[in-house]
């Protein structure tokens, strides 16, 4: 019992972290029809903008501040840069943002080294709860309460707001929101941003959970999301938010019978969502 | 901007970079001669891994610059290429024999894991395959760096290779009679009925469709080719490194089949051979300069740099702009 | 005149669709533009849109150039557009999709949508339902509702009777003349009976030249040139149907 409630504590808590960068991933391909192959470099720069930060200031809030800040920039300019410049172009798109990740995945390696980083959990989310044999570790109850605060954020915003209106009319018809007197792109930019910012979130909350930052982070988080997203189907958040836990929960369950097979799980998962649901469990059908 | 769209079908339009033109048979007659002229150790290996990495390079230009499709996971079908060959030899005997059925079998793996993956993926979107095959391709990874009573995890293993080959200079001709045969096969590949449908589906998928053409299976012919070529590749290295790690099957490999195409060309087949050059000289000599200024020593900025710098404003890459051929740009405004 | 295009000429793709478009819109009133299929009506309205940007020739609207103008700029200006296929959201609500052609939200465009309530009653009732469950009928009116809501000055429209129930194509002629007390119209209409039900002037396109243009009555008059591009074959007399 307490093994299986720990368990499902930390998947759920992965899948928190994992659904921060997949949501975002998610949300700019229904949208913009772009497919961000450095998104996982964005939650890298979030993961080591809140380590070196954190290691400074010793505020975690500063931290996630600085990590989000860093992801937002980085999101504009590479949107302003490269991205802006090929809308429409589906080949293209994943060609330049590999060539953004290559950048920004070598500058930081520039920057801090190719090593990994060491972390630590802030001292006021360290150490856990005992409840008789189940033993509750504060960090990942901090996770999961801000990702389940971040998804209700977003679906309040995509539900209630004019930009969530306009944002999902735009996932259906673009030309439509367009002629309705909409400047589009701005739009773009604007969940460009946000997104990048979600995944830098994740990164920096990522960080403490497993200790450090290494430069492989990104490359295998992004995976992770893009399992997420293929199983939740591409541009639904309520997919991009179930997807996580199942990925989450899978991992941590396999984990504890066979450690190897965690990702090889979520592998498979994803080979039968496309077997049997080809648009994911909450895509939209056709193209 | 349309980036693999930009150069007109084949090469038929240039003669003189065909394989019949002067260019290739000169630059084929100059390697010819290389063991001859300066047949020291290092410039015959750095060479050799150029040619290897340029079948590789090819291979990735079948699926990026005629079909339109970019894959996340070659690195798979060069590693998977590498680990069986390695594998079986080391369990078996260092002969002929043996290394032939290692290629078959490796043969065999490439088909089945490119139809299983294009299967999956293709029949959604196309985006899906970059996904998908970065997904397969990790997936091989972690197999061959957690399945230590076979691989050895991520230490690798060495295996002898048969005694004809282990003389760099016949290994060396080896290569080159390899490459030769690769490229007349892919040259006919893509001049041939099929590759002409590909070219098609690259130029407009919509309209292939409308004609008729099973584009999915056509698709899946793409894959299966560059598959089956990368895994020949990908046996070629492990016979001249004479030594297995996961490494040949990192994600790495995959993007450095995408930086020799898109920077030697794409939809070119030999500007496979410009960005391997490239690629190797890059690697072999850059981090030598680190001590000049340090930014030789992450060499890969730079190398992404240009790389972006290609992909919006030379979608010929060097070789396609060399030809020059017409880049036409698509209106940013389509959608 | 709120509308004028001179030698507009469009190309999609390689295919030079519009050649030599010329035409003029007064004020207040409806204008339709009729044509057989394929003679560019549809990429007429589009190009006034910006949706088909014009390669060559002059747009101009209330005297002012929409040459090279995005088409959320155009729409700003003053211009609704209600597409062939409604394009209704189905994914949001009919009030969502209304409130979304709202730019702001003040008295002026609380009262719009009160009036494209007061026309269009059917859509009152299903404010809460999602745009996708709706009919056909009812897609044509969210989508003309949605322009209204928008501050059109100029509404395009582009065949709101196609695929509709002649019960249907009876309540959007009632619809069309209650709108034009408000805005001016440019309608693309095959259905020649709805067409001079609502119609005052006419255009007619035809293989992307514009051919003629008058008023209604005259076109209503001259069976010749009906059957000669429309393709009407036995005009009905005075086509009131409707």
């Amino acid at each position: 019992m307490d093994v299986f409630v720990n368990l499902t504590l930390s998947g759920l808590s992965t899948g928190m972290m994992i659904f921060l960068v997949a949501s975002g991933l998610s949300l700019i391909f229904g949208l913009m029809g772009v497919l961000n192959f450095a998104h996982g470099s964005l939650f890298m720069w979030g993961a080591y903008a809140g380590v070196w930060v954190f290691a400074r200031t010793h505020s975690f809030t500063l931290a996630l501040l600085a990590g989000m800040a860093a992801g937002a920039m980085v999101g504009w300019v590479m949107e302003r840069l490269t991205i802006r410049r090929i809308y429409g172009n589906v080949v293209a798109q994943i060609l330049i943002t590999t060539g953004v990740m290559l950048v920004l995945n070598e500058l930081l390696s520039a920057t801090f080294g190719p090593n990994i980083i060491a972390t630590t959990v802030p001292p006021l989310l360290a150490g856990s709860w005992a409840f008789g044999n189940i033993v509750v570790v504060k960090y990942r109850v901090f996770t999961i309460v801000v990702g389940f605060l971040v998804a209700l954020a977003v679906h309040f915003m995509l539900s209630r707001t004019r930009v969530g209106i306009i944002v999902r009319a735009g996932v259906e018809n673009q030309e439509m929101v367009q002629v309705l007197g909409i400047n589009i792109r701005q739009v773009f930019s604007l969940v460009f941003v946000f997104g990048s910012a979600l995944a830098a979130l994740g990164g920096v909350m990522m960080a403490p959970a497993i200790g450090a930052v290494n430069s492989g982070m990104g490359i295998e988080n992004q995976m992770l999301a893009f399992i997420v997203v293929v199983i939740g189907g591409m541009g639904s958040f309520l997919g991009s938010a179930l997807g996580s836990v199942i990925v989450g929960l899978a991992g941590a369950y396999t984990a504890w019978f066979f450690p190897e097979a965690s990702l090889a799980v979520n592998v498979v998962l994803m080979a039968l969502v496309l077997l049997l649901k080809p648009n994911g469990l909450f895509g939209m059908g056709g193209e | 901007m349309a980036l693999p769209k930009s150069q007109p079908a084949g090469l038929s339009r240039r003669k003189f970079l065909s394989v019949s033109g002067w260019v290739p048979m000169a630059a084929l007659l100059l390697l010819a001669l290389v063991p001859a002229l300066s047949p020291s150790r290092a410039t015959l290996n750095l060479l050799t891994q150029i040619i290897i990495l340029a079948v590789f390079a090819m291979s990735y230009d079948i699926l990026l610059g005629y079909t339109g499709i970019v894959s996340f996971g070659h690195a798979l079908f060069f590693g998977s290429g590498a680990y069986l060959v390695g594998l079986i030899i080391k369990h078996s005997e260092p002969t002929l024999g043996y290394l032939l059925l290692a290629v078959l079998g490796t043969l065999l793996f490439a088909l089945v894991i490119s139809v299983l993956i294009g299967y999956l993926s293709l029949r959604v979107k196309d985006v899906y395959y970059a996904m998908i095959t970065l997904a397969f391709a990790e997936f091989f990874l972690i197999i061959a760096q957690k399945w230590r009573s076979v691989t050895n995890g991520d230490d690798g293993f060495s295996f002898r290779v048969p005694t004809m080959l282990q003389h760099r200079v016949v290994y060396y001709y080896l290569i080159l009679a390899f490459v030769v045969v690769t490229l007349v096969f892919l040259r006919r590949f893509i001049h041939s009925p099929t590759g002409r449908v590909l070219i098609a589906i690259r130029e407009n998928e919509k309209r292939a469709e409308f004609l008729g053409y099973d584009v999915l299976k056509f698709k899946l012919i793409s894959t299966m080719v560059a598959g089956v070529v990368a895994s020949l590749a990908g046996v070629a290295w492990a016979l001249q490194q004479q030594f297995i790690s996961p490494g040949v099957m990192a994600v790495d490999k995959t993007i450095d089949a995408l930086l020799m195409t898109i920077i030697g060309g794409t939809g070119t087949l030999y500007g496979a051979f410009i960005g391997s050059g490239l690629i190797s000289l890059a690697r072999e000599y850059l981090p030598e300069l680190a001590e000049i200024h340090p930014v030789f020593g992450h060499w890969y900025i730079l190398f992404g740099l240009l790389y972006i710098l290609i992909v919006l404003f030379f979608p010929g890459g060097i070789l396609g702009t060399f030809r020059g051929f017409p880049r036409k740009r698509k209106s940013q405004e389509e959608r | 005149m709120i509308l004028r295009l001179t030698h507009v000429s469009t190309f999609i793709g390689q295919f030079h669709i519009l050649q030599d478009i010329s035409l003029e819109v007064p004020a207040g009133e409806v204008t339709v533009i009729l044509g057989r299929n394929g003679a560019g009506k549809t990429t007429t309205l589009r190009s006034i849109m910006g949706l088909a940007p014009a390669t060559g020739g002059t747009i101009s609207f209330m005297g002012e150039s929409l040459n090279g103008l995005p088409p959320y700029a155009a729409a700003r200006r003053g211009i609704g557009y209600v597409p062939e296929d409604q394009a209704v959201f189905a994914v949001l609500t009919v009030e969502e999709n209304l409130r979304l052609a709202m730019l702001r939200r003040d008295r002026a465009g609380n009262e719009r949508l009160r009036f494209v309530l007061d026309i269009f009653p059917d859509l009152a009732q299903k404010l809460k339902q999602k745009g996708g469950s709706l009919s056909g009928g009812q897609k044509q009116m969210l989508a003309i509702g949605r322009a209204l809501v928008h501050d059109s000055r100029l509404l395009l429209i582009d065949e709101p009777s196609k695929g509709l129930a002649p019960i249907m194509v009876e309540k959007l002629a009632g619809a069309l003349r209650q709108i034009k007390d408000h805005t001016t119209v440019v309608l693309v209409e095959q259905n020649f009976n709805l067409a001079s039900a609502v119609g005052e002037r006419y255009v007619i396109i035809d293989d992307g030249h514009t051919v003629q243009q008058g008023l209604m009555s005259d076109l209503q008059a001259d069976q010749n040139l009906q059957r000669r591009y429309l393709g009407i074959a036995a005009a009905r007399e005075g086509g009131k149907v409707v």
